[in-house]
């Protein structure tokens, strides 16, 4: 059996009188594609905030990789090699294309006040980070774009940016919130199954939010089931699409 | 004896470069890092009372002048004794030049490391208050505690530009002046067309997503506020040196905050181009009132200073109105260069179908 690369434990988060998160444990397994579902306000986003850093829980543990990161910044979490995506996209409006891309890759020798005098130590790498932000453009049929600045893209294109993002690095677990929502069925498809290969070629593991059960249930491994702040369900796909806790949450309350 | 319009040309390139300079720094951390530094005085001020403070003191220091006499005290005695020795000196003027702009410049460095603590705990408006106080303590610090830079008074400074005589001093103020603007000008361009111009670019358009992709904003915001801030007190040690004295009131938040913002948004914010033509359009309008001061007097029913501030006032309105990212407005810097970005596009593409 594999390892759990990421487990929280008891995590409760609250705003004000609203507890968001009433002690939520989940685990991934290394190396799978984890989903979570749940009705809007159910608390998703906020688990994923808490694990990404933005936000500190007001109690619980989060573990990646068996080192405790609870409450670490989120650049920390980054380089560890957790990364995250946004719900709704976040590009940065100025920067093209593909400098969206190329900044989201960690510590390049350029990135350095006196360090981006010397171009020759830290052009190399620049050429292949470039080099791999064509390929993640190709793959999602963004790369005609690539000199646009991004607040000219469409939203659905804006969506793909921060899929191509969040690529960028060479994360071994990416986070990500909706990832085909607003993207049309036949890419939202493509990008479900590109994250299958990703994670068969490099041994990324996923964990994604999203709603649109239809298209990313075929592509998953694990499924956790939240609502009003608890996990109400968990198991493999079938299991937990059948299960009438499941099905109220969605359907009833 | 040179001509009256090319000391008026000359006179205009050396206050224009000092502007350069504190322009092109402003631009670092608000057009690029999008910090609102409404103290940029705080770092200009710094390099300036730095030049009035240190530099004479070390050199009277060295030459024996302070056993005779009070630095403060007797600052005009002390001046004129070190103006006959530096007179004769090229070498020792020159030294004292370079030594102090990087002393100077961590002066500066350190100013801004200062400011950055609020920068980090702070966003925008709170953030361009508490730098603008900032810059104003400092003022009104040199202006009261009279050890500094002889407070009300003020102080001369030791000129490094005298060896060479007459008229010619100015002239060569204004290259050395110009000189360092260009290389402040290469280095900024050389970091916007790198990945930690990008990186600025990126923190300044999402602070929180930047963050979550790796980017330690803590750090990355004291960097740039103290790259700014050395800059910007290289641009005030050089204007000490030029004007030959430093008085705590010269130093004011008009001239050397807002000027610089004025010169940043009209020619175009985080792009450098922009900035220089900005600087060199606020600076030659500026020049060309003052020196037509008397012939425009006749036509203005209020006194000829304020033409200055209704023109700049109204050309900030009109750029911001119809071209609200400048003149020259923000491009897409390519790192590796377009051609070479399109040549591994290409490569890419053909690689795998």
């Amino acid at each position: 059996m594999r390892s759990e690369i990421l487990r929280t434990d008891g995590v409760v988060k609250s705003f004000g009188g609203v507890k968001a998160l009433k002690g939520v444990s989940i685990r991934v397994k290394e190396g799978s594609i984890t989903m979570m579902i749940g009705p809007n306000g159910s608390g998703k986003t906020t688990l994923i905030n808490v694990i990404s850093g933005l936000y500190k829980p007001d109690d619980g543990k989060v573990f990646f990789n068996d080192k405790e990161i609870t409450g670490l910044p989120p650049h920390e979490i980054y380089k560890l090699g957790l990364v995250r995506t946004f719900q709704i996209p976040q590009p940065f409006m100025k920067l093209t294309v593909l400098e969206n891309l190329l900044v989201a890759y960690p510590d390049n020798p350029g990135e350095k006040f006196f360090g981006a005098l010397r171009r020759g130590k830290w052009r190399k790498v620049e050429e292949k980070v470039v080099e791999k932000a064509f390929k993640i453009l190709k793959l999602l049929k963004l790369d005609h774009l690539w000199d646009q600045q991004s607040y000219k893209l469409s939203g659905g294109q804006m969506k793909l940016l921060e899929v191509g993002r969040a690529l960028m690095s060479d994360a071994r677990l990416i986070m990500m919130d909706e990832p085909a929502a607003g993207v049309n069925p036949v890419l939202a498809h493509e990008i479900f199954r590109r994250f299958r290969e990703l994670k068969d070629k490099l041994g990324v593991t996923f964990f994604l939010v999203e709603h649109r059960l239809e298209i990313a249930l075929r592509y998953t491994d694990y499924v956790y089931a939240m609502a009003n702040g608890v996990v109400v369900a968990e198991g493999v796909p079938e299991t937990v699409m059948v299960n009438p806790q499941v099905i109220e949450a969605y359907l009833g309350g | 004896m040179i001509p009256l319009a090319l000391t008026f040309i000359i006179d205009l390139l050396a206050l224009l470069g000092i502007f350069i300079i504190i322009s092109l720094s402003l631009n670092i951390e608000f057009g690029y890092a999008g910090i609102p530094n409404f103290g940029k005085l705080l770092a200009v001020a710094g390099g300036a009372f730095f030049i009035g403070a240190v530099p004479g003191r070390v050199l009277a220091y060295i030459y024996g002048l302070l056993k005779k006499y009070d630095y403060i005290d007797n600052n005009v005695e002390v001046m004129y004794a070190l103006g006959k020795i530096l007179g004769t000196n090229p070498f020792m003027s020159m030294a004292m030049l370079v030594v102090s702009l990087i002393l100077a410049a961590a002066v500066g460095a350190i100013l801004g490391f200062i400011a950055s603590y609020p920068a980090i705990r702070l966003r925008e408006d709170y953030l361009a208050i508490t730098l603008l106080a900032m810059a104003e303590i400092l003022r009104t610090i040199g202006y009261n505690y009279k050890d500094l830079i002889g407070g009300t008074v003020g102080i001369s400074v030791p000129d490094p530009f005298r060896w060479i005589g007459g008229e010619l001093r100015l002239a060569l103020a204004a290259s050395v002046i110009m000189a360092v603007a260009i290389i402040i000008f290469i280095y900024v361009e050389l970091l916007s067309r790198s990945p930690i111009g990008r990186t600025l670019r990126a923190m300044r358009d999402n602070e929180v997503v930047a963050e979550a992709y790796g980017k330690d904003i803590v750090k990355l915001r004291m960097k740039t506020l103290m790259i700014g801030s050395a800059i910007g007190a290289i641009g005030g040690a050089l204007y000490a040196f030029l004007s030959g004295s430093v008085t705590a009131l010269g130093y004011d938040r008009v001239v050397y905050t807002f000027w610089p913002w004025v010169m940043v948004v009209i020619g175009g914010a985080a792009n450098n181009f922009g900035v220089l033509l900005g600087a060199t359009l606020f600076v030659t309008l500026r020049k060309l009132i003052i020196f037509y001061k008397s012939n425009l007097q006749p036509f203005l029913p209020f006194d000829v200073v304020w033409l200055e501030y209704l023109l700049l006032g109204t050309a900030l309105l009109i750029v911001l109105i119809y071209r609200p990212e400048g003149i020259i407005p923000e491009k897409p810097t390519h790192t590796l260069g377009k051609k070479r970005l399109e040549k591994i596009k290409e490569l890419v593409e053909a690689k795998e179908v």
